[in-house]
């Protein structure tokens, strides 16, 4: 009855309390719709590539083929499959007028497939094709959509258009050794240029077939012949693998993971094993891999990063809706205590009273929560809009995730904490004191806690205290706190700062029974702050140098230990900063009698005040962070820059240089422009399907070779002491050329490295170590460590599971990676030694073996050479970056073995191989001493000067024009140059970053929507439970223009507090990011001011209409309100 | 008028307020419209101590908010000083208002977060004094009133006299030519009661401060110059109250 009666009566606090809920549930659903929404996205994206195919079955040798003969009994092994295709695949080079792909997929597939793969449809019209008529020539192909955005071609472009590729035509020319009389076979290889006819172009965008497909469409058996050319014998019946599919339609539908998972391990166990005639090995016929099967691993363990970056984000700004959904609640009991007084007076009973608060939070509870439940919906639909732009995929747009039980559990949750919230006030209301509440006395925060609260703080202090154990103590890879090596891991802080944090607030609590509670509370705060500020601005970087193993939970742990500890600090310490502002104030001329009022008003509601700052205080920390994060990046990438040494920017040929007398790249690009002042060459070579050029992880002459896990597509370079050390003899010289950093070292340098070396202590070591690469008679020892790749492709373990970085560069450089690693004996226990190479491919850790093809035996069989990964380039400083072909240099995807990384040889082995070097110095594939492929040039205009894309668009121009500059010197029209600046990679890698960042500014933007309305809220509540002291300031004189200005500096005050208190955290928090880059870091004051003025205007905003209605109500009308 | 042979040494008190036709409506036009003052005329003259009784509803209060001017008028005319009040803007009679008028309510009179010497010293800091120079005065005054040991008190942790006694300090403190207060010792024992009537009577003869108490207690109205009775939103009667006259000559 009464809460019926006071729902309807008081309509602007009911009103309030239902935009709280509302509120917080739109945040709660909309912020678990995104979530789910940025899985799906992402994971669309990726399964996007694979079309209908659910798995593919390949030779057991890598790079083999099947045959045609094949499909009978890959289908017998497949009876639930819904269709099996053939396909042949391979790389290659396009070109279309001017515009050049020097890796084209290219994909032969039967012109009847079955059904189950979908369709091709025309870009242009959406019409279905029909290939068979289409592909009628051998000559004919498709090209995909993307393909042809690519190669610069649109919907309109007239068809048909010609494109020129090369197949490479081996023929076998027989002569007889005129004095032994014996036959001498020589294999010629020649390549032959095509000119293909693209007749159609499918959109790549479509779910099904189109958008397993990127490249060019053969028909199979057109591709067939033309990839038999280079066989002599001209053999046909190629097929690179056989397609499965288990269902149609998986765009409408993702297939089951772990359907999946079955069907795949189960068809591994049913293959058939036959006997090696070359190993006298036994092994499976087929291959079996599933790279929708590694995408849904590789998908979960992204989720799982994003998704704890934003759990963690969206659990902080979902406490600012539990603070706002608290402090309206609590409103309502303050100014409530009255009437509950007048109620208990009367003889209400206590539960009556409890009764009728609770149904009243029931009825808000669920308003809010259907209200929020809308809002969460659009919420979710407009962070989808943006994902779509940010992954957008035409057809396969990225569609609002929502998944029932999540909202409906969000909604749960809103109401819930919203009654939950409620019943505290409610509990407290219905204890009132009656005389108290009457007299409107406030319930006094000086006193000691009681005996039972410091007992529980006994309790917490024992928590706190095993869990600071825990480190060590009961967990052994942990070190104990009071050793400086318990405090250098991440993993390690978060026991540290869990344990402290229950430890200090234990604390807190005893004292508070034997001294001043604010006093007692205060050292609680001030630790709880302090603690994890000594992670962020002193730890890390410094001890903590390793925050991979993605503990970002660790980081928001902190975070939150740092907010709540500042705003304890601020809510304890209220009445004397407040006291501080008055003394101020009331000095001013103008502000004196607001001086009087407001300061007195925040602190004499410290509880309110408190919610009210504090949910600016933890969204402006988030707001700050994030928007620290871009400039403080630029600042990591500014220090690469410096290290970059002078390079200016980088050009890829698609092909080794030509051999020219008399001149060389090189020496034209100096003839190019004059400001080019150093161009220094190398030579990088990536592999294609020809497995000669894989390296080995295992010895391939040992029985434990295995072909199918222990080859790895990996790039090959070379590394000459010209390119690095210029003209300088030693490392202590400080002339060279181009100084590579390492930060994996060699025997006999690495051990010299210190625990957080400085810039200058690396390249001393690295340049010791480029000393040894160079050194032919170098040797060194192999150790006991193994490739992570290695143990993914046997499935020891998941791709998931990778550590990335881990072993890779960059990133542990504190200690000795090989400290305590058995070096590895031959049988008869000597040392296993061998010459060193360079890498960097995170995959391969400092002390590994690895074998590298040098040469092609008569028989075609390649000879492999021993050697030891002797150091890694880090790709954080300079060395490796400007070449690292996994960083995505030479314009288009970056293919898996791109990804993996390069290794570099010293010239003295370089040479040798035939694809870096002359090996016979006759085959098509190797290379002349001094034909390069990349190039790093310096210029002397700065790194960021905009000339330089002048003088690099000159090059490409040079290179890239048909019958003119070089390829009219080679008459050659298949080079192609392409230039990476170094600065619009940095620039590039910036707008990655303001990509992500503004996706979570999206987050953080709604905590400050959030704040603001929660103040609006706050701010009518206020004005409106205090008409009686409004009345008065104006009787006794205060001008109408005070009484305004009174209402909105209490808002301001608070709104600035939340922003100051926001602020510090937040660039304390990005100090431990900075540090860990080794950058400054970089105040963005920009930011700064926009959140100062966000928070004054909405300070001003929703304070001036309350204020100003309050200000006109006659002080007559005013004073008569009471409560 | 007659009364301005009284005074024997001052100048013939000239009125320092005058009330003529004075009407106030409530919710006007309106079915519930309440006809409170139903043009009430009264002249107050400098210096003088006056009471206003009346039955419960019968517009006192209301008048007392007239005079204040804390609302507005339905029609009539206010002269308070010699100065039309319905020439002043809202921002003048607020200023008006704080030199030269004090107030005392029926309930509730305190700031409840400030403490007792603050809310005193509030007025005089919107006239812009140096707040070292407020706060002293403040100090002063709530001593006077025998609140020295309570300055530091916030008014839930003072008794219903004591809250008074700030109350009317902070009436006082800019020494205002009017004080108005409505019901002023009205929940007070009868000590604490004559302890206040008798500091308005010390004010009202050394300061020549003009007092307006609304009151609905005989023996508190007899301490007063006069007694205007009140009936119906009209003044019925005006009783004189010579006692109180002689003892204020003396
Ligand atoms: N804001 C208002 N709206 C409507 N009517 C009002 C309002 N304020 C007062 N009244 C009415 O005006 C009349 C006079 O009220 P007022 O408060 O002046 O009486 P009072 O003489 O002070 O009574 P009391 O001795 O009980 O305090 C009453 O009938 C009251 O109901
Ligand atoms: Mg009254």
């Amino acid at each position: 009855m009464i809460a019926w009666r006071s729902l309807s009566r008081r309509k602007t606090k009911n009103l309030s309390a239902v935009l709280a809920v509302t509120l917080g549930v739109t945040l709660l659903v909309g912020i678990q719709i995104t979530t789910d929404t940025l899985g799906n996205a992402f994971l669309t994206s990726l399964l996007q590539s694979e079309g209908e195919v659910d798995l593919r079955v390949t030779n057991s040798t890598r790079g083999g083929y099947l045959g045609t003969a094949d499909q009978e009994s890959i289908e017998e092994l497949v009876p639930d499959a819904v269709g099996v295709m053939p396909e042949l695949s391979t790389q290659i080079p396009a070109l279309v007028s001017s515009q050049f792909d020097p890796k084209m997929e290219a994909a032969g597939v039967p012109v009847d497939y079955p059904d189950a793969f979908g369709k091709f449809y025309n870009w242009k019209t959406g019409e279905q094709m029909d290939i068979k008529i289409l592909l009628e020539a051998n000559k004919s192909i498709l090209l995909s959509s993307k393909q042809a955005e690519k190669l610069d071609l649109n919907q309109d472009t007239t068809l048909p258009l010609s494109l020129d590729t090369e197949f490479t035509n081996l023929t076998i020319a027989v002569t007889i050794n005129a004095t032994s009389g014996l036959p001498i076979i020589t294999p010629v290889q020649e390549l032959l240029t095509v000119e293909l006819q693209i007749v159609g172009f499918f959109d790549s965008k479509r779910p099904g077939i189109g958008s397993q497909y990127s490249g060019a469409i053969f028909r199979l058996e057109h591709l067939q012949e033309w990839i038999s050319l280079q066989d002599p014998m001209r053999e046909t019946d190629i097929v690179s693998a056989f397609l499965v599919a288990y269902k149609t339609d998986h765009f409408a539908l993702e297939i089951d993971e772990d359907y999946l998972r079955t069907k795949v391990e189960l068809l591994e166990e049913t293959i058939p094993e036959e006997v090696n005639p070359q190993t006298s090995k036994t092994q499976k016929i087929y291959q079996v891999t599933s790279t929708r099967l590694d995408f849904f691993g590789f998908a979960a363990f992204f989720i799982t990063i994003m998704g704890t970056i934003l759990t963690s984000l969206g659990f902080l700004i979902m406490l600012t809706g539990v603070l706002l959904i608290t402090n309206v609640q609590l409103m309502s009991v303050e100014d409530r205590e009255f009437q509950t007084g007048v109620l208990r007076a009367v003889g209400s009973s206590r539960g009556g009273v409890f009764q009728s608060m609770i149904i009243e939070n029931l009825f808000q509870g669920i308003i809010g929560g259907v209200l929020g439940l809308f809002g969460g919906l659009a919420f979710g639909q407009a962070v989808a809009l943006y994902l779509v732009a940010l992954f957008g995929t035409g057809e396969l747009s990225v569609q609002p995730v929502v998944s029932q039980e999540a909202v409906i559990l969000s909604v749960i949750i809103g109401v819930v904490l919203s009654i939950v919230t409620g019943i505290l006030p409610a509990l407290r209301a219905s204890r009132v004191n009656v005389v108290e509440a009457l007299r409107g006395i406030k319930v006094k925060f000086k006193e000691k806690s009681s005996r039972n609260l410091a007992a529980f703080g006994v309790l917490i202090i024992i928590v706190g205290l095993v869990l600071l154990l825990y480190n060590g103590v009961f967990e052994e890879t942990h070190q104990v706190f009071w050793s400086s090596e318990g405090w250098d891991s991440l993993e390690e802080w978060r026991m540290l700062m869990m344990g402290f944090g229950f430890f200090i607030g234990g604390l807190g609590l005893v004292l508070s029974r034997f001294m001043d509670r604010v006093k007692a509370f205060n050292i609680t705060a001030i630790t709880l702050w302090a603690f994890p500020s000594i992670l962020f601005v002193v730890a890390l970087g410094n001890w903590v140098t390793d925050i991979t193993g993605f503990s970002t939970e660790i980081l928001i742990l902190g975070i939150i230990e740092i907010v709540i500890g500042s705003i304890m600090f601020v809510a304890l310490n209220l009445p004397i900063i407040m006291r501080g502002l008055r003394n101020v104030l009331i000095k001013i001329r103008g502000v004196k009698g607001v001086g009087q009022i407001s300061p007195a008003l925040i602190s004499s509601h410290i509880t309110r005040s408190t919610l009210t700052f504090a949910i600016f205080a933890i969204i402006l920390t988030l707001n700050v962070l994030v928007a620290t994060l871009i400039p403080t990046n630029l600042g990591a990438v500014t220090q690469i820059e410096e290290d970059s040494k002078g390079v200016d920017f980088a050009v890829f040929l698609s092909k080794p240089e030509a051999i020219i007398p008399g001149t060389s790249f090189s020496d034209e690009l100096y003839k190019i422009d004059d400001r080019i002042a150093d161009v220094i060459g190398f030579k990088t070579f990536q592999p294609n399907l020809d497995f000669a050029k894989f390296i080995a992880l295992e010895d391939p002459l040992s029985s434990e070779f295995d072909s199918s896990t222990d080859l790895l597509p990996i790039g090959t370079g070379e590394f000459k002491p010209g390119q690095i050390r210029g003209n300088a003899s030693d490392y202590s010289n400080p002339n060279w050329r181009y100084a590579f950093y390492l930060d994996g070292f060699p025997d006999g340098v690495r051990e010299s490295l210190v625990s957080d070396p400085s810039d200058d202590d690396l390249l001393d070591l690295s340049k010791k170590a480029w000393d040894q690469f160079f050194d032919p008679k170098y040797n060194m020892a192999v150790y006991n460590v193994s490739s992570a790749l290695l143990a993914v492709f046997t499935g020891e373990i998941e791709l998931s599971d990778l550590e990335l970085g881990s072993a890779g560069p960059g990133v542990t450089l504190a200690v000795d990676p090989l400290e305590g690693v058995e070096p590895l004996r031959d049988v008869s226990g000597n040392l296993v030694e061998n010459p060193i190479v360079f890498t960097d491919s995170f995959l391969l850790p400092v002390g590994l073996q690895i074998w590298i093809p040098m040469n092609t035996s008569s028989l075609g069989f390649p000879v492999y050479q021993a050697f030891t990964i002797g150091g890694s380039l880090d790709s954080q400083r300079a060395g490796g970056f400007p070449l690292g072909a996994g960083l995505g240099f030479g314009g288009g995807e970056p293919d898996f073995s791109a990804i993996l990384g390069t290794l570099y040889l010293p010239e003295h082995w370089a040479v040798k191989t035939n694809f870096l070097g002359e090996a016979n110095g006759q085959t098509l594939t190797s290379r002349g001493k001094d034909q390069y492929d990349s190039f790093l040039i310096k210029t002397n205009l700065p790194i960021d000067d905009p000339q330089l894309e002048g003088i690099a668009q000159a090059i490409e121009e040079f290179t890239n024009t048909n019958d003119e500059g070089y390829r009219l010197l080679t008459t050659d029209n298949f080079f192609l140059a392409s230039s990476v600046l170094i600065y619009s990679r940095i620039q590039s890698t910036l707008e990655m970053m303001d990509r992500i960042t503004s996706f979570l500014q999206i987050y953080v933007t709604f905590g400050l929507a959030i704040g603001a309305v929660g103040m609006g809220v706050i701010s009518v509540r206020n004005v409106s439970e205090r008409k009686r002291e409004i009345g008065m300031m104006r009787a006794i004189g205060f001008p109408r223009s005070q009484v305004i200005l009174s209402v909105l500096l209490e808002l301001v005050v608070l709104g600035i507090i939340g922003l100051l208190i926001g602020v510090i955290n937040g660039l304390l928090v990005s100090m431990g990011f900075a540090n860990m880059q080794n950058t400054a870091l970089v105040i963005p004051w920009e930011e700064l001011g926009l959140y100062l003025s966000f928070i004054v205007l909405i300070a001003l905003g929703s304070g001036s209409i309350p204020a100003l209605a309050a200000s006109r109500i006659p002080p007559a009308e005013a004073l008569r309100y009471v409560g | 008028m007659k009364k301005t042979k009284n005074k024997k040494d001052q100048a013939p008190q000239k009125p320092i307020l005058t009330i003529s036709k004075l009407h106030k409506r409530y919710n006007e036009g309106k079915p519930n419209e309440v006809h409170a003052l139903q043009g009430v005329e009264l002249t107050v003259r400098k210096g003088d101590m006056m009471a206003i009784m009346g039955s419960s509803g019968c517009g006192k209060t209301t008048l007392l908010n007239m005079i204040g001017h804390l609302d507005r008028r339905s029609s009539g005319e206010i002269i308070i000083d010699g100065v039309d009040t319905s020439t002043l803007s809202d921002g003048q009679m607020t200023a008006f208002r704080r030199d030269n008028i004090g107030f005392i309510f029926q309930l509730f009179n305190l700031f409840p977060f400030l403490t007792a010497v603050e809310d005193v010293e509030t007025p005089l800091l919107l006239r812009g004094i140096n707040s070292g120079l407020a706060r002293e005065q403040a100090k002063m005054m709530l001593r006077e009133l025998g609140m020295g040991d309570r300055l530091y008190h916030l008014p839930t942790e003072l008794s219903g006299g004591q809250q008074q006694r700030v109350a009317v300090a902070r009436a006082l403190i800019n020494q205002p030519a009017i004080i108005l207060g409505d019901e002023p010792t009205g929940d007070l024992d009868s000590t604490t009661s004559s302890d206040i009537m008798d500091l308005f009577r010390r004010i009202n003869k050394t300061n020549q401060q003009t007092l307006v108490l609304v009151t609905h207690n005989r023996w508190i109205a007899e301490k007063c110059d006069y007694i205007v009775h009140m009936t119906d939103g009209k003044i019925s009667r005006i009783e004189d109250n010579p006692l109180a006259k002689e003892e204020k000559k003396r």
